[in-house]
């Protein structure tokens, strides 16, 4: 019989999924406690509010995701908020200009009574209502503030209110039976044919937020080649998305995200499973918050579990960063906090047992300029610790187990300084340069010392094509109280040792040629080629160096490092599709860098 | 002389004459066909004769169905002022304002009064001349000055409420060390809110004082050209030092060196 203390009792992570899925749909309902007030308007006197959910039933809608128009014909029904009831032949609702109209053989239930007309068109940001009622014959009535008791007869109208869009140049995005729009916020559509590339896929429903804040758009996936998103439901705070994903290391997998967005700026949470059909799952939790007018608060949390569905799991890690910013007066503070357990399982299985974190806390100030000369300065001062109880770096015999850090940083820069005849802009240059400078004191008594210089020289040498010269060195050097990095020489893979590495003491230098040439041939088609010289210290060896991780769609997870070929060729094409959709390919030659030619693989993206 | 003179004269009589028996047309887009009376997206509504020919525009032959709302079409008035013919169209027609013989046969049961609301003086340029959304496609270009501290090899982005905020929704170009451009093209009208980003959202622009900013917004006019022309303070993944945190793989050891790649072998120092 096996026994487990408690502390050993692992993570019980097999009903957290069901708990998260039923939350999420519990989040998710509000949306029709919101639409069944338009079916009981209140029976008072008072003029109806402005209305903010608008319900549409007919035989045919269809959306213009790129123009956010939505057009339906045949036995269209809608309903708004403010009780309003309206029937008619077609409809046609732009959703950014929040107004819509229903044209021929219109019946209007109103709290002014039932009557029938042309046409009749909703400016809901300004609480006109426009009609074309035919009593005996037509009539042109305004009702202004909701109050339909006493329209305004015969005065005139804006000149486009009955326009209905020109569509004949733009795709349908998709059509449905039903739709529900909040104004300024959201439509949600059932009964759903979404058209990839003019084939029609039924879905049950599917939510587009067309709101002003970012905040429901945040996203908590990793990059993947190819993400076809399924919004399935949502309302004005919440949207449940569903991701059809395909990426070079995981292959095709599913997805799920669960948005939650407040009203003011900032206001979000954002959870996500993904892969959710694979056995190595993260469950990504990022959250933010503005707290009055000068505090912010952002958090990033990753689960990491190794498990077959959602049995238990027989791998586990977590890691958490908390981002805190004060707001001052031209300069601002911040706090990182990270915390990172590798194993969630506990000691029955072989994962690192350490858990360190790290806090650091800074003052930066603004990019302030020099007096009146074209140049900018900033400054940054930082100070913070980081901790493991299973020891960080051993050094002098001494196992460290925090160590502390103390940092100071300038940054100067000198933006766009014009060169040649201000007259013709394809003939003048553009001078820009900026240095970062930062020290680094640790507790371990080693400092760090990095510098980071750029200058570039750009040229917008006609209408197309644009091309800009850039040289960057990087200086990074760790150095020691005593000594330095161990004189030493590397193994080759042949195995004789890479002797020009034992001059290395610490101290690396990256030097970076860039040219690079944009050609846009038109909006819609952008070539960008970019040809790179590097010249490093220590030099670059084929194979000595180890490469960066590449993520999941095959592009390294950092650029700068040591060990880069030395002759780099980068090209990228972005070609639009479709109006929402891009495709950008890209890939780099190595010159034959030892057994590198090309960068691993094709860089594939399709993107909305 | 004065014989030429006659038979010029004769020969404008006849024109206007002729002129005159014209029937009067209109065309533009249906609004609805209902109750004896046909309706043009102006608004205005005509009454139709009691013979009303519905033909189609291009054979002239009757047509196969009745008109509908977005149809466009031609209508043909009698002397009356009632609607004689309506032509079916396959191409648009250009939708705009009555002309004003035509206005004068729209049927309206109050009489038509001016709208306080729409008085007001047209909105100008700053050249002075009046400014128009038709929602023509105009190039809008963007070009924003990164950051100092932004990587040389960064790729930036213009997330948009026109794309639901993805953050990768539009690309840019670098031009030099320091700036991105992109040019696009957007109808004019359009309310443009828009944030810079280094591909996602936990990597848009901030604020000179490090918050979170609100979209940034461009009214896009007529003009052949606009442009925006912009300055991100910071990103929001900017560290203690200003110096962007390196992208990881999860999970992220701690590691003291600043090298995360030399070679086996290689030794830090020992005292």
């Amino acid at each position: 019989m096996r026994v487990r203390r408690k502390c050993e009792k692992p993570v019980r992570l097999r009903y957290l999924p069901l708990l998260i899925v039923a939350l999420t749909l519990v989040l998710s309902a509000p949306g029709h406690a919101q639409t069944q007030r338009a079916a009981s308007p209140a029976p008072t006197a008072t003029p109806a509010p402005p209305a903010t959910v608008v319900r549409i039933h007919a035989d045919h809608i269809e959306f213009y995701y790129d123009r956010y128009l939505i057009e339906a014909s045949g036995h269209v029904q809608v309903q708004a908020s403010n009780g309003m009831t309206l029937s008619g032949d077609a409809f046609s609702m732009d959703l950014k200009l929040n107004r819509f109209l229903v044209a021929s053989h219109v019946h209007l239930r109103s709290r002014g009574g039932n009557l029938d007309g042309a046409a009749i068109a909703d400016f809901l940001d300004f609480d006109r209502i426009y009609f074309v009622p035919v009593i005996t014959k037509p009539d042109r009535w305004t009702y202004e503030n909701g109050d339909y008791t006493n329209p305004l007869k015969g005065r005139q109208m804006p000149g486009d209110v009955f326009y209905f869009p020109d569509v004949s140049n733009t795709s349908v995005s998709l059509s449905a039976k039903s739709a529900t729009i909040e104004a300024k916020k959201f439509v949600r559509f059932t009964g759903v044919h979404a058209y990839f590339l003019h084939q029609g896929v039924p879905l049950p429903s599917y939510y587009v937020y067309f709101g002003l804040s970012q905040n429901l758009a945040q996203n908590s996936l990793s990059g993947a080649n190819v993400d076809a998103t399924w919004n399935m439901i949502g309302n004005a705070n919440s949207v449940t998305a569903l991701h059809a994903r395909y990426d070079a290391f995981n292959q095709a997998y599913l997805g799920f995200e669960q948005h939650l967005g407040g009203n003011g700026p900032h206001e979000y949470a954002v959870f996500s499973i993904n892969p959710l059909t694979k056995d190595d799952k993260y469950w990504n939790l990022v959250t933010g918050e503005h707290i009055g007018s000068k505090f912010e608060i952002s958090t990033f949390t990753q689960l990491y579990t190794y498990q077959q569905g959602f049995s238990d799991p027989s791998a586990s890690a977590q890691t958490t960063y908390v981002t805190l910013t004060q707001a001052l007066n031209r300069s601002y503070l911040q706090a990182y906090f990270n915390q990172t357990n590798y194993n969630m399982i506990g000691p029955k299985t072989a994962a690192s047992p350490n858990h360190p974190n790290s806090l650091q806390l800074s003052a930066n100030s603004y990019n302030d300029q020099i007096f009146k000369t074209p140049l900018y300065f900033q400054t940054s001062f930082g100070l913070g610790f980081n901790h493991d109880a299973y020891g960080l770096q051993e050094y002098g015999g001494t196992l460290y187990t925090t160590i502390w850090n103390q940092s100071v940083g300038v940054t100067v820069s000198l933006p766009n300084v014009k060169i040649g005849d201000r007259e013709k802009p394809y003939a003048l240059y553009y001078v820009n340069a900026s240095i970062n400078s930062s020290r680094t004191w640790n507790s371990v008594p080693h400092h760090i010392n990095a510098q980071n210089t750029t200058i570039s020289l750009s040229r917008q040498i006609s209408k197309f094509v644009n091309s800009y010269l850039a040289y960057n060195i990087q200086n990074t050097s760790d150095l020691y109280l005593q000594g330095g990095y161990e004189p030493s020489a590397p193994l080759l893979p042949d195995g004789t040792p890479y002797t020009p590495f034992e001059s290395f003491r610490g101290a690396a230098t990256q030097r970076t040629l860039a040219l690079g040439t944009t050609y846009t041939a038109s909006p819609n088609l952008v070539t960008t080629v970019t040809f790179g010289h590097h010249d490093d210290f220590p030099a670059a060896y084929p194979g000595l160096f180890a490469p960066p991780p590449t993520n999941a769609i095959g592009q390294y997870t950092y650029t700068n490092y040591l060990g880069q070929p030395p002759w780099q060729l980068n090209t990228e094409v972005r070609v639009r599709i479709e109006p929402h959709l891009v495709l950008d390919v890209q890939r780099t030659y190595f010159f034959h860098f030892g057994n590198e030619i090309w960068s691993p693989t094709f860089v594939i993206q399709l993107s909305g | 002389m004065i014989r030429m003179r006659h038979r010029l004269g004769s020969l404008l009589c006849m024109l206007i004459l002729v002129a005159a028996a014209a029937p009067v047309t209109i065309t533009g887009q249906l609004l609805a066909y209902q109750d004896g009376f046909v309706f043009f997206t102006t608004g205005d509504g005509f009454r139709l004769a009691p013979n009303v020919a519905i033909l189609d525009d291009q054979t002239k032959q009757p047509a196969k169905r009745e008109p509908a709302p977005r149809d466009y079409a031609r209508a043909v008035f009698n002397d009356a002022g009632q609607v004689v013919e309506i032509d079916l169209a396959e191409k648009p027609y250009a939708v705009g304002p009555l002309p004003d013989n035509v206005q004068a046969f729209a049927v309206t049961a109050s009489s038509p009064y001016p709208n306080p609301e729409l008085a007001g003086p047209p909105q100008t340029t700053s050249n002075g001349v009046d400014e128009t959304f038709s929602g023509k496609l105009v190039l809008v270009k963007f070009e924003v000055q990164v950051p100092p501290t932004t990587p040389i090899n960064a790729q930036i982005f213009i997330t948009t409420d026109q794309s639901g905020w993805n953050p990768q929704a539009i690309q840019m170009q670098r031009i030099d060390a320091l700036h991105f451009v992109v040019v696009r093209q957007m109808a004019s009208g359009t309310i443009l809110h828009y944030l810079y980003t280094r591909g996602t959202l936990q990597t848009e622009e901030t604020g000179p004082n490090g918050l979170s900013l609100r979209p940034r917004a461009l009214s896009v006019k007529d003009s052949d050209t606009n442009s925006s022309n912009s300055i991100v303070a910071s990103w929001a993944d900017a560290n203690a030092n200003n110096i962007l945190q390196q992208p990881s793989v999860f999970p992220t050891p701690y590691n003291p060196a600043p090298f995360p790649n030399l070679p086996n072998g290689v030794k830090t120092p020992h005292p």
